[in-house]
């Protein structure tokens, strides 16, 4: 069974149209990203999948049940955007009410608090008011609700934004941990970040789902992204444009170079690369095997 | 860590009503609150109340009533056994629906508007939400209920020591009898705090109904008299006037129009929370 099976799903607000028939069906696993521009339909989704909103028209499934309905209490967990704890009550309180509304015994709802509290590294604010904390702890500690008891799905809306990077980091790589046992679907602005998280990416643009890239594919795609550090561009154009097998090379930044080759054309074209490297006394700063999600998506 | 059987709608009603209960008694603003309201019933006590009660008790009051109301328009608040109680019914027949107006106009304003809700709606139904806070307040006009009972009967006893049992006998029937009288106020601001994005306006959304409601009876009233006496037991509060002039068991007989209205309230509120965005 799919874990998300979308069918022709549109939402509009009055005359405005923010999800335009979309069609999508996902399965468990790796965490699935959803990237998009602003108002691209990208919380609107997220909204519908929690059933927070009712579509237009057009159907939603999480694991075959109707997203809000009885079977999926406690399944399908989500970091909401813009949705903010009760300012007037400590997060233990609430966390231990989350539990317990959960199935949760009184004791255990606590426990259960405390440890997400903790994956988050906000133990020790565990009775504090969410007004006391700053805006990176209130998320961190609306990420960790979204943990309580064992849900199967969680739907992450800028999980980091807004996060200082160490803190970011620490998301980053409890999604990571968290992934063989929960599906993440991530919504984000930062691709790197995606990147390194998700396997599968959705592209919305105007309510509309643009495309879906698979990370994986990366290995068997005819694609090498070079980031230097130091090199003569037009030089290193027109040196590895040379090499047997290479079709194209193009600047896509300052220092980043995209190489597009047949590979039953060239042999070890790595190792050629770092050949000229040295030739030329020339200092890289990483190599990607495949397109970076930018470039997957916006070129 | 495996959470249990995923509870009932029921238990989760009660969890969340319990919670509403917590939420005044053990934080200082809710506590603050009760303070305030025991401030102001402790003065309604100790002055109109204490002062109202001992007038009832002369011969010269009872006449003075029965030549400006009519022979039998207030006679059943003479037969009250204690007095205090008696003035308490009137007092608490319009002063609780007033304060039920403020005290529930809370029930999911907030909450609604700061998306708290949306962490609840993925771990209970809607329906536990909406019975939970419903019942959750019903319970908090209840313990201020009580309370303002029990100082009732405490003032009565301290007048006269043999009051004291039929002043509890009288009170907890007044208890229940105002318990059925909330029961549509708390449902319809239940309603209007849906629609509402913070309390303050659902209070005023109250005000506003509850004016222009009147304004339309007493509009039809001139044109069709006939529709207008239906019309008007649409609205909470109707019975309450002719309940005045009613005491003990006898005051249950208005009990059907609360009862219903509550109910059709609470199914028109319950849909609502059902179709409505969180």
């Amino acid at each position: 069974m799919s874990l998300i099976k979308c069918e022709q799903l549109s939402k509009s607000y009055g005359s405005k149209l923010a999800l335009n028939s979309v069609s999508i069906e996902l399965n468990s696993g790796s965490p699935i990203a959803l990237v998009g521009p602003n108002g691209a339909g990208k919380t609107t989704l997220f909204s519908l999948l929690c059933g927070y909103l009712l579509p237009s028209s057009g159907s939603v499934t999480i694991l075959g049940e109707k997203p809000g309905s009885r079977a999926l209490l406690g399944k399908v967990s989500s970091l909401p955007q813009d949705a903010t704890l009760d300012p007037n009550l400590n997060l233990i309180t609430q966390f231990t009410l989350f539990g317990t509304l959960q199935g949760l015994t009184a004791k255990a709802a606590k426990e259960e608090g405390l440890r997400v509290l903790s994956l988050v590294g906000l133990s020790d604010v565990s009775e504090q008011k969410p007004q006391s904390l700053s805006h990176g702890m209130g998320k961190r500690a609306s990420i960790a609700q979204a943990l309580i008891g064992s849900p199967q799905l969680v739907l992450l809306d800028e999980p980091t934004a807004g996060l200082d990077p160490a803190n970011a980091k620490v998301i980053r790589d409890l999604v990571k941990a968290l992934s063989t046992d929960i599906t993440f679907v991530i919504s984000s602005h930062n691709l790197d970040e995606l990147e390194k998280l998700c396997d599968q990416v959705l592209y919305l643009d105007q309510g509309q789902l643009g495309q879906s890239v698979s990370i994986q594919e990366n290995l068997t795609d005819e694609y090498i992204t070079v980031s230097m550090q130091s090199c003569d561009k037009a030089q290193f154009v027109n040196e590895v444009s040379s090499i047997n097998g290479v079709n194209s090379v193009t600047q896509k930044q300052e220092d980043e170079f995209l190489i597009h080759y047949s590979a039953s054309d060239v042999i070890e074209l790595e190792v050629q690369l770092f050949q000229l490297f040295s030739q030329n006394n020339w200092r890289y700063r990483a190599i990607l095997k495949g397109r970076s999600l930018e470039d997957k998506l916006f070129s | 860590m495996e959470s249990q059987t995923s509870p009932g709608m029921v238990k989760n009603s009660l969890i969340l009503a319990k919670f509403e209960l917590k939420k005044l008694l053990f934080n200082p603003r809710g506590l603050i609150s009760l303070f305030a309201f025991s401030l102001v019933w402790l003065l309604i006590l100790l002055y109109p109340i204490r002062s109202a009660s001992s007038f009832l008790l002369t011969e010269e009051f009872r006449q003075l009533i029965s030549a400006v109301f009519g022979e039998n328009s207030i006679n059943e608040l003479f037969k009250w056994e204690v007095a205090e109680m008696a003035v308490f019914w009137i007092a608490a027949l319009y002063l609780f629906p007033l304060f039920s107006i403020f005290v529930s106009a809370d029930q999911f304003a907030s909450d609604k508007s700061r998306g708290t809700f949306r962490f609840l709606s993925l771990r209970t139904g809607r329906d536990s939400i909406f019975f939970g806070r419903f019942t959750g307040h019903m319970l908090i006009q209840s313990l201020l209920l009580i309370l303002t009972i029990l100082a009732t009967v405490i003032l009565a006893a301290s007048r006269d020591m043999s009051l004291l049992l039929p002043a509890l006998s009288s009170g907890a029937l007044v208890f229940i009898n105002l318990f059925i009288i909330l029961l549509p106020y708390t449902a319809m601001m239940a309603i209007l705090s849906l629609y509402a994005n913070t309390a303050r306006q659902a209070t005023i959304y109250a005000i506003l109904f509850w004016a222009i409601s009147a304004i339309i009876i007493a509009i039809i009233n001139s044109q069709l008299p006939s529709l207008a006496e239906l019309i008007q037991w649409v609205l909470p509060g109707a019975q309450l006037s002719m309940m005045i002039n009613t005491q003990g068991f006898g005051s249950f007989v208005y009990a059907p129009i609360p009862l219903i209205q509550a109910a059709v309230l609470l199914f028109l509120g319950r849909s609502y929370m059902n179709r409505s965005s969180l």
